[in-house]
């Protein structure tokens, strides 16, 4: 097949050109990608690094606006205080949980979803533009909608569902509402990327499959699957990441009420409404940690899938 | 039958699932303000009042036409520049490639919450406050590692090398290109392109901090500006309908791409 | 060469791209807010939307013949992201924004931070006279005026006189009625705001005042838990758990309540006078049963004290004409300013004589309640640190119903120590 002879042919080519060229092909290799990624590199970098890094610095400081004059360097004693705060472990717990159960759902209904988007034989249009709207919807409106729907008395899900009680008076309820809302937006974006990744299957590797003897279940989870690796981890991580600061949907139907903060909220409360900058960063910072353990920790996982790392797909 | 049935229900299911509370939103915003809250799920009292009153002063349509403009702007730039990096990222050897991919996602993981402060300083500072460029330079940065990231995940399921099959078959570069390569970077680029878009879309935080005026509020912020009756009242009416409205051009861009991302598929690239 | 790689075909297109994205930057350059037009300085107002408020502003505008120009930069319509948008300019010392329009709890706040301009001389007498007492004192830090009282608010019980011939004059009292209610299965709840955010701090506030108590002492410096306020959570107990409250109390704020008595699921209502015109045009049948009192207060013999709600006018310290700016504030806050807005947009005026102005009648047909508790309203604690206060007491009080007098008595005098002297972590 040509794919066969493909492999012998390049080898060969190699072979004949080897050194003059390589290093001249190294270096233009190198020239052309440092000028593809400059663009992007240079934009993101002119954009934040004034803002991350004065972020960091503010944490090491005890700087309240309002009392501009008592502003001084202490180091870390901030995150000792945050660090030893309840507040703080208590929405730290809210928000594992909220991330983990969220993101763990969304990735089962996420799947069935882009396999539906992808295999379906009717009405693929509709299903591919309903299933994406949830995703498109400004997410305050929508949580103001779901406050609605779970308010007894003025919305149809309360008095469906729990027509003696207020659901977003409890903590259980309420976190279960955050979650639901949470999925229910979110979900296509991971479909979104899942099904990109499962557009990619090749059909040929299926059918040989199929013709192997391989079961529906087999062919998803041998060959579908392995394929999509990267997709998964691109939908898993970014969603993730944004998981695990949700806000809007938590200051929309509770404000934290219950104990339902999230860190995002907490760091707005402290940062914005509580003017104390340094408290603020740090919990800032301290996220971004938490997050960036998260990330290494899929990128990790997920091995040679990561973008940027090895050989693979550069046959 | 039966396969076009099973399918059948499967779709309705998600139809269902995606859009009733949707259909919710839609459902608030023909209720009157008597009515808003008998918690019936369809109005009991029809009204167009809501939409008619988003529509009364240009402050609505013009928060639309400055989300339009700033959208397409930064999608457009965030998918390019995303595009040119993600080659370079997946296809060439250069040093400082784990590095540039380390650094973006970093850059997505910072909460935006504590950037916005210094954003606005350097942006007064710059001149660019509560201007286009002042949303699209954030929207682009904040973009781009997702862009990056999913782009990079597809060009690298591509075979490159099909380029050179064609290319021995006497193709052209640009047919090459053209034909083999660009099929099949199209699912990536163009699921890309949906993201990137409903990120600048439904941003809230910088179009509320980094604007002052019509001059460039976009919709999100201007929703928070729509008033009721007195200072208590949450005008639910009118910002459910302004969500109807905006959400037509998220369905019109999405009805637009979605056979695009499957497009590559039937391409016959693949096959031996 | 053999080995040419190739460029993607975008490179050529990127190019183009960039160097319209370049134009379509440049162009739009242009610093915030309104520039002097010919000679004539503009004076900035920055304040959340308030209906007919152009037409003060054409009028004071026309007053001033040409030596200044106000011009309406309409904010956020919720107060904290009001704040929010003002504070970030005010720390990065904005000139462009020259009046504030504020909410009465940002006085010591903005104060303290040298933000806001002392009202001095004739500023100041001008403003005094006629004014208020409690309107008055939310515009004061430290004894010297720094803002002055544009309308005000406060809580009024309204009751269903159809069920209760006799309003209540104390909470005790409502809640027996409720009771009452209950039992012969009428309409019956109580509907007040128990949700966690400033409207909890608002009927916290109201009790420990009606029951003679402090929060903070009179320098705002320490946390006071005394006697009344250990009677105004007691109260506030009693209230939630006696069931007489909506089952979704601690999730209300004043829309939903509003919604709620309008549905007809209460007997009494605790809100702001805004329920009145918002029933009149929605529940016209409803509101032929619905009357006003004094809000209820605790002891039996003594009246109660509830919370003044509303908004001031301050000067910012960097604005290029404070003299302009003051000038243009008294004319926004006068008497006929004040009368227009109070019958056009629902905002009780904080002088007065207004309220004895013959037009009020129709608009404001509970004026003499209102007046009577503006005589003797209660500001919310007065802190620099209000907004720290507002939100750990709010976190510490919700929900209503889990409220144990003692213990919460002492956490909340920690934590409010805390909040004053910026210490720790904010919920």
């Amino acid at each position: 097949m040509t794919a066969q002879q493909e492999k012998v042919a390049i080898p060969a080519q190699r072979a004949t050109h080897r050194k003059p060229a390589i290093s001249e092909g190294k270096r233009q290799e190198r020239r052309l990608g440092w000028l593809l990624c400059a663009p992007a590199a240079i934009v993101m970098v002119a954009v934040t690094a004034y803002p991350i890094l004065y972020s960091v610095w503010l944490s090491l400081q005890r700087y309240d606006l309002k009392f501009p004059e008592n502003r001084e360097f202490i180091g870390l004693a901030n995150y000792a205080t945050v660090l030893s705060n309840n507040y703080w472990w208590t929405a730290f717990g809210v928000t594992v949980l909220i991330t983990v159960v969220s993101v763990a759902v969304e990735l089962v209904l996420g799947m069935g979803l882009a396999l539906i988007m992808h295999r379906t034989i009717i009405g693929r249009g509709l299903v591919r533009t309903s299933a994406l709207i949830p995703y498109g919807i400004v997410t305050v409106v929508a949580a103001f909608s779901w406050r609605y729907a779970w308010t007894p008395g003025t919305g149809y899900l309360a008095n469906l569902v729990a027509p003696n009680g207020a659901p977003l008076t409890e903590r259980g309820a309420s976190l279960a509402i955050i979650i639901l809302a949470e999925i229910w937006k979110t979900t296509p974006f991971m479909a979104l990327l899942l099904l990109a990744g499962l557009a990619l299957v090749p059909d040929d590797l299926l059918k040989a499959a199929a013709m192997d003897g391989a079961g529906w279940w087999q062919r998803f989870t041998k060959v579908m699957l392995p394929v999509m690796k990267p997709a998964i981890l691109v939908a898993l991580l970014f969603r993730t990441l944004d998981a695990f600061r949700v806000f809007d949907n938590i200051y929309v139907l509770t404000n934290g009420a219950n104990e339902t903060s999230s860190v995002s909220m907490i760091a707005y409360n402290n940062l914005i409404k509580g003017l104390n900058l340094g408290i603020g960063s740090t919990m800032s910072v301290l996220i971004f940690i938490t997050v960036a353990i998260i990330a290494f920790v899929f990128v990790k996982l997920f091995g040679t899938a990561a973008p940027g790392s090895s050989e693979e797909g550069r046959r | 039958m039966t396969a076009k049935l099973r399918w059948g229900v499967l779709d309705a299911i998600v139809v269902i699932f995606a859009l009733i509370p949707v259909l919710w939103i839609a459902s608030l915003s023909f209720k009157t303000t008597a009515t808003l809250t008998d918690g019936n799920f369809v109005p009991r009292e029809w009204t167009w009042e809501n939409y008619k009153t988003i529509f009364q002063t240009d402050q609505f349509v013009r928060a639309l036409i400055n989300s339009i403009g700033i959208a397409l702007i930064s999608t457009l730039i965030a998918v390019v520049l995303g595009t040119m990096a993600a080659y370079a990222i997946s296809r060439l050897d250069f040093p400082g490639k784990q590095v540039l991919v380390g650094v973006s996602l970093l850059i997505a993981m910072f909460p935006q919450v504590s950037l916005v402060t210094p954003l606005f300083n350097i942006e007064r500072n710059l001149g660019i406050f509560d201007t286009w460029a002042g949303l699209i330079l954030p929207y682009i940065t904040f973009a781009l590692p997702l862009a990056i990231y999913t782009l990079s995940a597809f060009f690298k399921q591509i075979p490159w090398d099909l380029e050179k099959a064609a290319k021995m078959d006497g193709a052209t570069q640009g047919e090459a290109f053209r034909k083999v390569i660009a099929p099949l970077a199209a699912p990536g680029v163009f699921t890309t392109a949906i993201l990137v878009f409903i990120f600048c879309w439904n941003d809230f935080l910088f179009a509320i901090s980094l604007t002052s005026t019509e001059r460039s509020r976009t919709v999100p912020a201007a929703l928070s500006f729509f008033t009721g009756a007195s200072q208590f009242e949450d005008p639910t009416g009118a910002i459910s309908a302004a969500a109807v409205v905006i959400t037509i051009p998220i369905i019109l861009f999405v009805l637009f791409f979605q056979r695009r991302i499957v497009a590559g598929l039937t391409s016959g690239a693949v096959k031996g | 060469m053999a080995n040419s790689y190739p460029h993607p075909r975008r490179s050529l297109r990127a190019r183009a791209f960039a160097a319209t994205a370049v134009l379509a930057l440049a162009a739009p350059l242009a610093a915030c807010g309104s520039n002097d037009e010919g000679g004539v300085p503009t004076l900035n107002l920055y304040q959340f939307p308030v209906e007919h408020m152009q037409d003060v502003i054409d009028r004071c505008n026309q007053q001033a013949a040409g030596k200044y120009k106000i011009v309406y930069q309409v904010l956020p319509r919720t107060a904290d992201d009001q704040r929010v948008q003002m504070v970030r300019r005010l720390a990065a010392k904005d000139d462009s924004m020259d009046i504030l329009g504020m909410d009465v709890t940002w006085t010591q706040e903005f104060a303290s931070a040298n933000w806001i301009r002392e009202f001095t001389g004739t500023d100041k007498s001008d403003v005094e006279n006629g004014t208020l007492p409690g309107p008055l004192a939310s515009g004061e830090y430290n004894d010297k005026l720094y803002a002055a009282p544009n309308n005000t608010n406060v809580q009024l019980l309204w009751y269903r006189k159809d069920l209760v011939p006799t309003p209540p004059k104390t909470w005790a009292e409502m809640i027996q009625m409720s009771l009452q209610l209950k039992q012969q299965g009428k309409p019956y709840q109580v509907l007040t705001m128990g949700a966690q955010y400033e409207g909890l701090v608002v009927l916290f506030n109201s009790l420990v005042a009606s029951a003679g108590g402090h929060v903070v002492s009179d320098d705002g410096k320490t946390a006071v838990m005394d006697a009344g306020a250990l009677k105004g959570l007691d109260t506030m107990k009693t209230f939630a758990t006696a069931g007489v409250t909506n089952p979704s109390f601690s999730n209300m704020i004043e829309d939903d309540v509003r919604h709620a008595f309008q549905n007809g699921e209460g007997a009494f209502e605790l809100n702001w006078p805004y329920v009145w015109a918002s029933m009149q045009s929605e529940t016209p049948d409803l509101a032929k049963n619905v009357a006003w009192a004094r809000y209820p207060g605790i002891d039996p013999g003594t009246q109660s004290i509830t919370t003044i709600g509303g908004s001031n006018l301050a000067v910012s310290s960097y604005s290029r004409y404070p003299q302009l700016d003051f000038e243009a504030v008294k004319c926004l806050r006068d008497p006929e300013s004040q009368k227009y807005l109070a019958i056009n947009a629902g905002q009780p005026p904080s002088i007065e004589s207004v309220y004895n102005d013959p037009e009020m009648a129709k608009a404001y047909p509970m004026k003499d309640t209102l007046l009577e508790e503006l005589k003797n309203a209660a500001p919310r604690p007065r802190t620099p640190a209000y907004q720290n206060l507002s939100t750990v007491v709010a976190a510490e009080l919700s929900p209503p119903d889990s409220i144990q007098p003692d213990k919460t008595a002492d956490s909340l005098k920690k934590s409010i120590q805390d909040a004053i002297d910026s210490k720790g972590v904010l919920p």
